[in-house]
């Protein structure tokens, strides 16, 4: 069921994979994909929850890697798990140490289950340049979140620029309620729609993008404005009559659960509108392993970039040396 | 959903389907299916966001109730039988919407009452006129309640705006003339396209993966023929027994109860061509084909079983048998299996035998296809080295552990040439299952959002009533077989497929 390896190698890994997965009696037969996550010490229980979650949904292998100190000596520890701790799927728990940390993928690779597609999911600040990761380089999707990078805004440019078919962000999945709502609320439309306003807590990336959506499907301008939050708390469309006359619609949700749904002249209605768990988040993501042009769109606008759809899906990998960039440093 | 909502967009797979505003009246909201299947459905689509904003469930039963008692028991229903997990402010923004109307089928005033409330709280909910109407009460109040219906004019869509639909569940009829009726009443009270007949077999998951297999994959459809099948045995087998419904049961029997609706629309996805697209038209025309192309056995004494269960053990308790149930007169000769043999008389399966069981108090619930490959024609190996070789099987499982299983002949390890029959799984996985809609949920939306994909229409519904009447003329008055409780049906149908060579595959 469960087996722990120190200081080991990756054959090894490869082997006690197999071994468990015969002895568990291939319990997740019918694999979906492989998940890699790139994770922090600090997170990998909040990781490993979410990847649980999303893996009823999406029977897959999860490889969870944690880069440990470089300045150490080369060392890999793995923890390999089948139908144990983390339910019903077979897992791989890497910790590298040392100049390993460099070279994840002589580990993964071997490890990913034949022919299935590999997500590659970030659960930490993303990367400035995902083909500067081995584990990015070798991934069909990239998920990013940049809810969690220090400045998320600058974060969504910097994942624009570095932009490639097949890279999301979690800030994008969170917006899919908000958008399901709005788009719900489109099927009834009978009037145009004239300018948008979004509200959020400041440096709110899913707001950015909402902002990003409705600008790029409706050809408006989107004002963006701070609020206290929790994340997004209002969306608001002002609509423009053939007779001048004006109506506006809004969505708010002003403590993260329940939405106020309001049109002129209509009563209000009040609809359940809950942030997600992140296992939700991820389920929602693994749903589609192709491209996501509506958030490259979407991305386009809130970053004001060009030509994200038309750029090549394939990264090749971009070799930085840490030791060597701290030694040009000085 | 509009081409003009610019917000929608094909390539933006993530956005789900979700009904304009909308009303749910429900009769016999009280009944054991509004509570176990319909009420905790609708409370799953508000959790997963896919009711609009505007929507409302509107209860009408006998019951000497206020909208608080209503809102108690959906509240209970919604706990007890939800598949997501349980929030208090979902349900607290449900249960603003939830409104119950007291009355019997029969009261005018009740009707008007209904129609008064359904009115008003299209205009407190923005509700532009749709509504959906269904029947969840026993067959023979259907009249009456279409009648009413029709009568203070809540079905004209016209109108009202809007739509108005009306969903019932089988059984639609008990034989041809019977149906054709009631498809008249229904059809005419509202127009034939809002008209949604609830068979919840054809909204599992599996049952539509049927369909994914076949006409997404180029490996099965080559063999799936009379080429290459010997067999077809579909299989639905429930543990339970008759579970209080002794009047509708006694009536109507495994036949009229089964093998009419779920098993035959079973054997028309299993045994259709290929539709030209995944619409509800195009899937209707194909499955009507193979309805109306499916024979009986010109001996019917031979390739038909009835049986009726006797007392005996079933999972480690003594279960009673049939004629002792409560409710059951004595001397009732109703069946509580039916195994048939059909033919499909089509190029493709000619010669093909689909065989058909269903009972109660088998020993273990399971519904499933197993499509019987023939043996290879030629086998270079001695005779002994296949002994236990056996057809090649490709098996769906519909329920439970939904999936496919592949049986084939594999070499035993070892320094002789010996082969055995090894099964190969696909699982959805014990997990999967569990978060996958359920199948009301899917019917449900699927009412709402008017795609009546998986749904079957009135012709298919009559095209089975051609099967079954024959049958069930032939079975009027004979004594059924007994099998035991916790056997796999009476001896006769293991007869009957012995005749021909073969064997039922235990599921």
């Amino acid at each position: 069921m469960s087996v722990t390896l120190w200081d080991t190698t990756g054959s090894e890994v490869v082997r006690a994979l197999a071994t468990e997965r015969r002895a568990g009696a291939m319990l997740a037969s019918g694999l979906a994909l492989t998940l890699v996550v790139c994770v922090d010490e600090k997170n990998v229980a909040a990781a490993e929850q979410a990847a649980m979650v999303a893996a009823q949904a999406h029977p897959c292998r999860l490889l969870v890697v944690i880069r440990r100190q470089l300045e150490t000596a080369d060392r890999l520890d793995a923890e390999v798990q089948v139908g144990g701790r983390l339910g019903p799927i077979e897992a791989v728990v890497m910790r590298m140490y040392g100049r390993l940390t460099l070279h994840p993928e002589s580990v993964v690779l071997p490890l990913l289950a034949p022919d299935c597609p590999v997500v590659t999911w970030w659960h930490g600040p993303p990367p400035e340049e995902l083909a500067t990761d081995p584990l990015g380089v070798l991934a069909d999707r990239r998920v990013t979140d940049t809810a969690l990078a220090p400045d998320p805004l600058r974060a969504l440019t910097v994942r624009a620029n570095d932009f490639a078919p097949g890279d999301t962000d979690l800030a994008w999945t969170r917006t899919t309620p908000w958008r399901s709502l709005l788009a719900s609320a489109f099927d009834a439309m009978d009037m145009p729609v004239s300018s948008a306003r979004v509200a959020a807590e400041p440096g709110n990336p899913s707001a950015a993008l909402i902002a990003g959506w409705l600008s790029a499907r409706l050809s408006i301008d989107v004002e963006r404005a701070d609020s206290a939050g929790p994340g997004v708390t209002e969306v608001a469309l002002f609509l423009q009559g053939a007779e001048g006359e004006q109506q506006v619609i809004s969505i708010s949700r002003p403590d993260g659960r329940l939405a106020t749904f309001a049109r002129s002249n209509q009563p209000e209605r009040q609809l359940p509108l809950s942030r997600r768990s992140l296992g939700d988040l991820l389920a929602e993501e693994l749903q589609r392993l192709d491209a996501d042009d509506v958030y490259a769109d979407s991305l386009e606008k809130a970053t004001g970039t060009t030509g994200l759809t038309s750029r090549s899906p394939r990264r090749s990998h971009i070799w930085r040396d840490p030791a060597l960039q701290a030694a040009a440093a000085e | 959903m509009d081409a003009r909502n610019l917000l929608r967009d094909p390539r933006d797979r993530r956005l789900p389907r979700v009904p304009d505003p909308c009303a749910l009246v429900v009769f016999g909201v009280t009944g054991d299916l509004a509570r176990k299947k319909l009420i905790p459905a609708v409370y799953d689509l508000g959790n997963r966001g896919l009711l609009p904003p505007g929507f409302v469930l509107l209860g009408f039963a006998r019951r000497d109730w206020g909208d608080g008692d209503f809102e108690q028991l959906a509240r209970r229903a919604a706990e007890q039988h939800a598949r997501t997990e349980f929030r208090a402010d979902v349900w607290q923004r449900l249960a603003d919407s939830i409104r119950f109307v007291p009355g019997s089928f029969d009261e005018d005033d009740a009707f008007d009452q209904l129609d008064k409330t359904l009115i008003e709280l299209e205009e407190s909910h923005g509700i532009a006129g749709n509504a959906a109407f269904y029947l969840s009460i026993p067959p023979v109040a259907f009249p009456t309640v279409l009648k009413q219906l029709d009568r203070t004019r809540m079905a004209d869509s016209r109108q009202r705006g809007g739509f108005r639909r009306v969903v019932v569940e089988k059984p639609f009829g008990h034989d041809l003339t019977s149906s054709r009726e009631l498809n008249k009443l229904v059809d005419t009270v509202f127009t034939p396209a809002d008209v949604f007949r609830i068979d919840h077999y054809l909204g599992k998951e599996t049952v539509q993966n049927l369909l994914a297999l076949r006409f997404a994959n180029t490996l099965f459809e080559p063999v799936w023929n009379s080429n290459y099948v010997d067999s077809v045995q579909i299989t639905m087998a429930e543990d339970v027994g008759i579970e209080g419904r002794a009047a509708f049961y006694d009536a109507a029997g495994a036949g009229r109860d089964v093998l009419q609706n779920h098993l035959l629309q079973l054997l028309a996805l299993t045994a259709m061509e290929e539709p030209v697209s995944f619409d509800a038209e195009s899937l209707r025309t194909e499955k009507h084909k193979v309805l109306k192309a499916v024979s009986l056995p010109s001996d019917l004494d031979d390739f038909t079983v009835r049986g009726q269960y006797e007392q005996g053990w079933l999972g480690g308790t003594r279960v009673c048998g049939y004629l002792d149930e409560e409710g059951i007169p004595a001397g009732s000769t109703t069946e509580t299996y039916a195994a048939v043999r059909l033919g499909v008389e089509t190029r493709r399966w000619a010669g093909v035998p689909f065989y058909l069981r269903t009972g109660k108090r088998l020993p273990r619930r399971v519904t499933e296809i197993a499509v019987v490959f023939k043996r290879a024609p030629h086998l270079p190996f001695a005779h002994t080295d296949t002994a236990e070789l056996g057809n090649n099987q490709l098996v769906i499982r519909v329920q439970p552990d939904e999936g496919i299983t592949l049986r084939f002949g594999s070499k035993v390890p070892g320094s002789a040439m010996e082969i055995r029959q090894v099964s190969m799984d696909f699982l959805y996985g014990a997990a999967f299952t569990e978060s996958s809609p359920e199948a009301y949920e899917r019917l449900l939306l699927d009412v709402l959002l008017g795609d009546k994909t998986l749904f079957p229409d009135h012709v298919e519904v009559e095209a089975s009533w051609r099967v079954i009447d024959p049958l069930e003329e032939f079975w009027h008055g004979r004594r059924p077989e007994r099998y035991r409780a916790g056997e796999w049906g009476p001896h006769g149908a293991d007869e009957m497929l012995a005749r021909e060579g073969r064997t039922w595959r235990r599921p």
